[in-house]
C-alpha cells in the first residue's frame, strides 16, 4: 500500500466500532445500525490513520476536520470516537438516554451543551444536506488562515437526494477547495427503500465528474482502497475530491447487510451477543502465491484480487532458514504496485534481524518473523523498526516450537502470530491434525493475556482443513493449493468462505439455543440460513418457519 | 432627532460599516448570495477579496457556509434579501447555525411591503416570527441608517447568531451619531408621553413619531418606544410603559401574528396585563406597488402615521366611555 499504518490494527478496532455501535443500538432499542456499519471503515480509517486529531485536546488547532453530515450514523460514529480514546466505549450503553452526550444524532460540542454533547463531535447532523456546505465554509476558512488542515466530509447516498447538496457541489470546485474530501457513503439504501427506486442518483460518477469534482471510485469496505484514495486526493490541486465508496449497508452482520429494513431498526438486545459474536468471527482469506504451477506472481496476485482474497500471503525462504528457496524483498517491491491488497510477508528467513528493514521498503503490510529465527534482543529491535514504519508485526511458529516466554510481555505489538500446520519450506503438504488443538489452546492463553491480534493458520488449510482451524480461534486462513492448485481459483475461495460460514453459523445456533433465542435467531437469519441448512442439519426446523 | 429630515439608505450604512469593521477585525468574512451589489456588500469585497465569498443564487448553501466559517473562529455576516432567507433557510439557521450557537450575523434587506414593485413573493412580513422563535437567535430591526451603523458595530462584539433586519427604500434619519448607545435587550424611547405608548420598530418608527407630533397638537400625550432588539427584549421598558400609560399601540411592517406585537403582548399578559393593540399586516399577502405608490401600499395595510392617530383616538374614546378598562 505504501502507507503508513498497521493494516490489522485496524481491522481490529473496526471491529470494535461495529461491536460497541451495536452494544449501544441495542441498548437503545433504536438507532441505526446500516448506517453506521456502511461506513465503519471509512470513519476507522479517517481517526486511526488519517486525521490529525488529539482525543485528549479535542479543540486542537492542527487538527483536521471531520464532518459528519449523515447523522443517522450516530452509533458508529460515536463508536468510532471512544474506540479512538474520545471517551470511555462504557459510555456507549448510554445512546439514545435522557441526560446523555451521545444524542440520537451528533451535536457539535460546546459549552452550553457540554451536557449533550461529546468533545470531538464538529457538526451538529441530523437535518440531512447541509454538512457539505458547512465543510466548505471550514476549507475556507483554512485556506484564509494559510492553515493546512483538511477537511473530511461523509454524505450519505440517500443525502444527496437534498438540492443543497449540489448548490455545495457546484461551489467547492469555485474555490478550489483542494483540502476538501468527501466521502459518499454509497451504501444503495435509504428509508424507503434502495436509493435507485426512491430517487435514482446514478450516474452518480458522471454527476460529480460533470460539477468539476477530482472523482476516486472505490470499494469503501477496503481499508487499502480507502488508504489508497486518499492518498490520491492529496496529490491533487486545486480540486476538491469525491472518494465515491461503494458498501454494503448493514456490512458485519449478515441479515442485516443490504436490507432496507434495517436501516433505521435495532436489533432485540437478546441478539447482540449473537451479533458480538459474528463481529468476533470475522476472518480473512490470505492465498499464498507460492503454491499452484510454476506461473508469474504477478498473475497469481490478479486472480486472487479478482476472487476476493482479503490479503497476499508471501512466503519468503531464504535456503538456510528452510531448504526452499522463494523470493527476497526485491521480489516484493517489484510485485507491490499491481495490487492495494495487503501483503501478508512472512519471513521463513535465517537472521531476520539483518533484512528488516528491506521488507519494510518493500512497502510490506504485515511482516512476520519466526522466533526460531531471533532471540528477544534481536525481537525487540524488529519491532521497533517494524512498527516504527506503521506496519503490523507477527510472529511464526513451528509445529514442534512453542511460543517463547518472551512473547508475552510484547503482546501489544503483535497484530498476528502464525502458528505453522505444516513444517515450512514447501507448499502442498498435509495438515499436522495435531496443529488444531495447538491453535485452540493457545488461542486461550493468549486471550487470557489480553492479546487482541489475530491467529494464523498456515499450512494444508483447505476445505476439509478450514473448519476445524476456524473453530480452534484462526482468523486469517493462509491457503495455497488449495486456491492456486484449483483450476477455478474463485470457486476455491468460495468453497472456503462457505466452509468458514458454516462453521460460524454453527457455533451461532448454538449460541442462540444457550440464550433460549433459537426461534427468533432462525427467523432473523432464515435468508442466510436457507443455503446452508442442509449442512447444519435445520432443513425441517427452516421449512417450518 | 433632527429637525429638518435627512434621508439616508440602511444598506448603504450596512455596507460601509462592514468594510470599516473589516479593516479593524481581521476574523469578519462576509458571504453574498448573487445579490451583493445591492446589500452593498461588495465594498467589504472590494476592499477583502480574500474575505469575502460569493456563494450565487443559493441560499440554503450560503447560510451553512456562513455556520463552517463561523465554526472555525470567524465572524461570518451572511447578507441577502429577507424573502429569501428566514423561510427558505429556516432548517439550515436551525439546525446549522443556532443550536451549535454559531457566530454567524444573518443581514437581511428589503423586508417588509417597502421591497415595493416586486410583489408579495419578495416582500417579506413573517421573518420576526420565524427567527424569534428559535432558540439562541437574537433578532434586531433598526429603524434607520444611524442605528445599523451602531447596531453593526454592536453585534460584532457579541458571539452568537443574530437575525439584522433592513428596509430598502432611504428612510428618514432619526438619530444623531451618539443618540443612544443601541445596547442589544433594550429601547429607546424616543418621545415622552402618558397617555399611551406606541411601540415601533423599523420603518414603522418614524411614522409613530409623526403620529406621536400630531397628537400632541390635540393635547395628547404619547410616548414612542424605537423596540429595535425585539429578541431579547427589553421587558422593563415595556411593563413600565403598560404601568406607567396604560394602553400600548404596537406598530410594525410585518404580520401581525408573531412580530413586535406580539412579544409586547406575551410581555404584557404576564407582567402587567393592559389594552395592547397590533397594528400590522393582517395575515395577508402584499402586492406590487411602484416607488412612487409605496404610500397607497402602506395606507392599504393601515401602517401610516393617520391610522396610528385613529387608534389612539378611538382606544381614548372608548376608554373615556367606558368600554376600555
Amino acid at each position: 500500500m505504501g502507507f503508513s499504518m498497521r493494516y490489522l490494527d485496524m481491522k481490529a478496532k473496526i471491529r470494535e466500532i461495529r461491536i460497541n455501535a451495536i452494544k449501544g443500538i441495542a441498548e437503545a432499542g433504536s438507532g441505526h445500525p446500516g448506517a453506521s456499519f456502511s461506513a465503519a471503515e471509512i470513519m476507522g480509517v479517517l481517526y486511526f490513520r488519517i486525521l490529525k486529531h488529539d482525543p485528549s485536546n479535542p479543540e486542537w488547532s492542527g487538527r483536521d476536520y471531520f464532518i459528519n453530515s449523515k447523522g443517522h450514523s450516530a452509533p458508529g460514529f460515536y463508536a468510532t470516537l471512544a474506540v479512538a480514546g474520545y471517551f470511555p466505549t462504557d459510555e456507549m450503553k448510554n445512546l439514545r438516554k435522557f441526560g446523555s452526550r451521545l444524542q440520537g444524532h451528533p451535536v457539535r460540542y460546546s459549552k452550553y451543551l457540554e451536557n449533550h454533547s461529546l468533545p470531538g463531535v464538529e457538526y451538529s447532523a441530523g437535518s440531512e444536506g447541509i454538512g457539505l456546505s458547512v465543510s466548505i465554509g471550514i476549507a475556507l476558512s483554512n485556506i484564509i488562515d494559510n492553515k493546512k488542515n483538511r477537511v473530511y466530509v461523509l454524505l450519505g447516498d440517500g443525502e444527496t437526494n437534498e438540492g443543497q447538496i449540489w448548490e455545495a457541489a457546484m461551489t467547492a470546485p469555485k474555490f478550489k477547495l483542494d483540502n476538501l474530501v468527501v466521502f459518499l457513503d454509497r451504501n444503495r439504501i435509504q428509508q424507503d427503500g434502495f436509493t435507485e427506486d426512491i430517487m435514482p442518483i446514478d450516474p452518480v460518477r458522471d454527476k460529480w465528474l460533470a460539477f468539476n469534482w477530482n472523482v476516486i471510485e472505490i470499494n469503501g469496505h477496503k481499508i487499502e482502497q480507502i488508504m489508497d484514495a486518499l492518498n490520491k486526493s492529496g496529490q491533487i490541486k486545486d480540486k476538491p475530491t469525491i472518494i465515491i465508496a461503494n458498501t454494503i449497508k448493514g456490512n458485519g452482520i449478515k441479515h442485516m447487510a443490504n436490507n432496507p429494513q434495517w436501516h433505521g431498526r435495532a436489533p432485540h438486545h437478546k441478539q447482540s451477543p449473537l451479533l458480538i459474536q459474528e463481529l468476533e468471527g470475522d476472518y480473512m482469506i490470505s492465498p499464498s502465491i507460492i503454491a499452484g504451477e510454476k506461473e508469474n506472481y504477478e498473475e497469481k496476485i490478479r486472480k486472487a484480487e479478482r476472487a476476493g482474497a482479503d490479503m497476499i500471503h508471501l512466503d519468503v525462504m531464504d535456503g538456510k532458514f528452510v531448504q526452499n528457496t522463494t523470493f527476497l524483498a526485491d521480489t516484493i517491491k517489484k510485485l507491490r504496485p499491481i495490487t492495494n491488497l495487503p501483503f501478508d510477508t512472512h519471513l521463513m528467513i535465517e537472521n531476520p534481524y539483518e533484512y528488516i528493514h528491506e521488507y519494510i521498503d518493500a512497502s510490506c503490510d504485515i511482516i512476520t518473523v519466526h522466533t526460531e529465527t531471533c532471540n528477544e534482543e534481536q525481537f525487540i529491535c524488529i519491532r521497533d523498526k517494524v512498527l516504527s514504519h506503521g506496519i503490523s508485526l507477527g510472529i511464526a511458529i513451528n509445529p514442534e516450537t512453542k511460543l517463547p516466554n518472551w512473547v508475552f510481555p510484547n503482546l501489544n505489538s503483535i497484530d498476528v502470530i502464525i502458528i505453522m500446520s505444516v513444517h515450512p519450506g514447501f507448499s502442498g503438504q498435509k495438515f499436522i491434525p495435531e496443529t488444531t488443538s495447538k491453535i485452540f489452546n493457545l488461542n486461550k492463553i493468549l486471550k487470557n493475556h489480553g492479546f487482541k491480534g489475530y491467529i494464523e493458520a498456515d499450512g494444508g488449510i483447505d476445505a476439509s482443513t478450514v473448519q476445524q482451524v476456524y473453530d480452534a480461534g484462526a482468523r486469517i486462513m493462509v491457503a495455497g493449493s488449495a486456491v492456486f492448485s484449483n483450476s477455478d481459483i474463485n470457486s476455491a475461495i468460495i468453497q472456503l468462505r462457505h466452509k468458514t460460514n458454516v462453521t460460524l453459523e454453527r457455533n451461532l445456533l448454538r449460541k442462540a439455543d444457550e440464550n433460549n433465542i433459537r426461534k427468533d435467531w432462525l427467523v432473523a437469519r432464515k435468508h442466510i440460513l436457507i443455503p446452508l441448512a442442509n449442512e447444519l442439519g435445520i432443513e425441517d426446523e427452516i421449512n417450518e418457519l | 432627532m433632527n429637525s429638518s429630515v435627512k434621508f439616508a439608505d440602511m444598506r448603504s450604512a450596512y455596507g460601509n460599516t462592514l468594510a470599516e469593521l473589516g479593516m479593524i477585525n481581521k476574523n469578519i468574512v462576509c458571504v453574498g448570495a448573487d445579490t451583493t451589489d445591492s446589500l452593498k456588500t461588495k465594498k467589504f469585497g472590494d476592499k477583502f477579496p480574500e474575505r469575502f465569498f460569493n456563494i450565487g443564487i443559493a441560499e440554503a448553501n450560503l447560510v451553512s457556509i456562513a455556520a463552517g466559517l463561523a465554526m472555525t473562529g470567524k465572524i461570518a455576516f451572511a447578507s441577502t434579501y429577507a424573502a429569501f432567507l428566514p423561510g427558505r433557510c429556516l432548517d439550515q439557521i436551525r439546525n446549522a447555525i443556532c443550536y451549535p450557537d454559531l457566530n454567524v450575523k444573518l443581514v437581511v434587506s428589503h423586508a417588509g411591503l417597502t421591497v415595493g414593485p416586486d410583489g408579495a413573493s419578495h416582500q417579506q412580513i413573517e421573518d420576526i416570527a420565524i427567527m424569534r422563535s428559535i432558540p439562541n437567535m437574537k433578532v434586531i430591526t433598526p429603524s434607520d441608517a444611524v442605528s445599523v451603523t451602531r447596531l453593526i458595530k454592536n453585534i460584532v462584539d457579541i458571539p452568537g447568531p443574530f437575525y439584522i433586519r433592513l428596509a430598502r427604500p432611504s428612510s428618514e434619519i432619526l438619530y444623531e451619531e451618539n443618540d443612544s448607545d443601541f445596547k442589544i435587550g433594550k429601547g429607546n424611547i424616543l418621545r415622552e408621553g402618558s397617555d399611551m405608548t406606541i411601540i415601533s420598530c423599523g420603518l414603522m418608527v418614524y411614522k409613530s413619531l409623526q403620529a406621536a407630533d400630531n397628537l400632541k397638537k390635540n393635547g395628547i400625550s404619547c410616548r414612542v418606544i424605537d423596540c429595535y432588539s425585539i429578541k431579547p427584549i427589553d421587558r422593563d421598558l415595556v411593563i413600565a410603559a403598560a404601568k406607567e400609560t396604560g394602553y400600548i399601540i404596537t406598530i410594525e411592517e410585518h404580520n401581525y401574528i408573531g412580530g413586535l406585537g406580539s412579544a409586547v403582548t406575551e410581555i404584557c399578559s404576564e407582567e402587567y396585563p393592559c389594552y395592547v393593540k397590533r397594528l400590522g399586516i393582517k395575515d395577508i399577502f402584499g402586492e406590487s406597488a411602484r416607488d412612487s405608490e409605496l404610500n397607497l401600499l402602506l395606507e392599504k395595510h393601515g401602517l401610516t402615521e393617520k391610522e396610528i392617530e385613529r387608534h389612539v383616538l378611538s382606544t381614548l374614546y372608548r376608554i373615556k366611555n367606558g368600554n376600555l378598562s
